[in-house]
């Protein structure tokens, strides 16, 4: 078996006693990292989880719940099975990473060492991205693109409609985390207002991509589950977002003025601040990484996971940030307790709720290939598939929720 | 190496779905499957394979008989069996990997 050419560090932790691993984020990158190095070195490396927060809401099925189909409380995880596998839990938001003398500084004013850090802060939103748009606009006209209180207010604000409210959401510029989704979320907005019977409504997506993924299955299932009703406009048509304005509600562009009861605003996206603080991410704003292992590209003590890196080809997903973490916690392991390192492997799939039983899916399998994660072979739903397909592909949806929260939280 | 468990539900299952496949009477970890490499490699099964109950759609894989398994993502890498995530899976796996799969699934305990 070939094994990485990583270079196996002197670690001088290993000498005073237990090496040290530290994860900022609870999500699905860091708590499947901290779960995994706890549960394969079997005790041989002291874990510990920072996330300020005592639950997990996922932002992956929130769209679900937008439609009706899952209630908020089915979306929200708690730590205590990261607990039981050995993993030591901190809630405190980590403040900063010092990266010369190798620890994690808490709001709090505590400090937590570690030999190596893995980073999983997911994004934050760009809110200049769309000019008019801020933190205290989106209380208004809310992103619902990080899980919580901005998807109940979407939600709270979609349930309030009346026949003949018009939508308009503004798409977000790649790359962001969860490609289909905005697209899945416009699905479940023309299904609520199907739902409730109205007919004069209508949603407009102001889309500042070309294209956007699983557009095939996407406009055949508006097509035929919701004739007339959602209109996606791309840069040709609409001519340019000029911006919005939250006291008026209005939403500008290069050839029209809306007022919509609903502004669904899904700015552009960057890695978490602790990450762009610690100088870990590149102009994009997100963080580049070692392709066979996860590490960043400008520390060897620190890896970055999930949506807040620069993972090649792979879109930023849970399943993604999963499938990452276990990459680098075997590497970590191999580096702290020489384990055996083995050749990279990513995987990836996102599932799509169009309609009730209309589900459609896009998935690959990834490798690092010359310096870069690319796709080894892909596969997406295709038009025309069967009722039966569809259906199959939503019930697989709901187990593997199941399964991926297990595996991500126990 | 204990010998495989018998195949349970979903295994019946799954054979099902392979028709009147031939299976393999050796064990593949009698030949050197890698068993190491094969727990590294099944943590892209663990994400959506952990918590499977009789009547999922994502059959629980801990426990089955390793030439069972062997065959079927055998089946998958051949697109003999049609479900596209398990295909892509199956897709880059060689033998030695499929051998190293099996025969850690065989032993593997599902996660508590």
């Amino acid at each position: 078996m070939s094994t990485l050419g990583l270079p196996m560090l002197s670690a001088p932790a290993l000498a005073q006693g237990k090496p040290r691993v530290v994860i900022i984020g609870g999500g699905p990158g860091g708590a499947t990292a901290a779960r995994y190095i706890a549960k394969e070195s079997n005790g041989a490396i002291d874990v510990t989880l920072i996330e300020p927060l005592k639950t997990f809401t996922t932002c992956f099925f929130s769209n679900l719940y937008v439609g009706g189909f899952r209630d908020y409380k089915s979306l929200t995880h708690n730590y205590d099975k990261v607990r039981k596998g050995g993993v030591k839990v901190v809630h405190a938001l980590a403040a900063s990473i010092d990266r010369d003398k190798k620890h994690v500084v808490l709001a709090g004013g505590g400090k937590v060492p570690y030999d190596r850090l893995l980073v999983a802060p997911g994004i934050d939103i760009k809110f200049d991205s769309v000019p008019g748009y801020s933190e205290s606009a989106a209380e208004v006209m809310p992103h619902a693109w990080k899980p919580g209180a901005q998807t109940q207010l979407l939600v709270r604000k979609l349930n309030a409609l009346k026949d003949g409210d018009q939508i308009v959401m503004i798409a977000p510029p790649n790359p962001y985390r969860c490609p289909p989704g905005p697209y899945e979320r416009v699905s479940m907005f023309a299904h609520v207002l199907k739902k409730k019977g109205f007919k004069k409504s209508r949603i407009v997506i102001l889309d500042p991509k070309p294209t956007f993924s699983k557009q095939a299955v996407f406009s055949e299932g508006w097509e035929k589950h919701y004739p007339g009703v959602i209109e996606w406009q791309d840069p040709k048509i609409h001519g340019g977002i000029k911006g919005v304005d939250a006291k008026t509600g209005e939403v500008k562009t290069d050839f029209t003025n809306y007022k919509p009861a609903l502004v669904n605003v899904i700015p552009a996206q960057m890695a978490g601040k602790i990450a762009r603080d610690a100088g870990l991410a590149n102009q994009s704003g997100f963080c580049p990484i070692d392709a066979a292992s996860m590490k960043s590209t400008v520390d060897p003590n620190i890896f970055v996971v999930g949506d807040a890196s620069i993972a090649g080809e792979m879109p930023k997903s849970a399943f993604s940030a999963n499938s990452q973490a276990k990459v680098a916690a075997m590497v970590i392991r191999a580096e702290l307790t020489k384990s055996r390192a083995f050749p990279a492997r990513y995987s990836n799939t996102c599932w799509s709720l169009i309609a009730p039983d209309d589900d459609v899916k896009v998935g690959a399998s990834y490798e690092p290939v010359d310096g870069v994660i690319k796709a080894s072979s892909t596969f997406v739903s295709q038009r025309n598939e069967s009722a039966d397909v569809r259906k199959q592909n939503y019930k697989e949806s709901i187990d593997w929720y199941k399964g991926i929260t297990a595996d991500v939280f126990g | 190496m204990r010998r495989a468990k018998p195949a349970r539900r979903s295994a019946t299952r799954l054979l099902a779905l392979c028709g009147g496949m031939a299976l393999g009477l050796l064990s593949p970890a009698a030949h050197g499957a890698d068993v190491e490499y094969g727990r590294y490699l099944s943590t892209e099964c663990t994400t959506c394979h952990g918590v499977s109950k009789a009547e999922s759609t994502i059959p629980d894989i801990h426990g089955l008989g390793e030439s069972h398994i062997a065959e079927v993502i055998k089946a998958y890498r051949t697109k003999a069996l049609p479900n596209p995530v398990m295909q892509n899976v199956a897709a880059r796996l060689g033998d030695e990997e499929i051998a190293a799969l099996a025969a850690y699934f065989a032993t593997a305990k599902r996660p508590k």
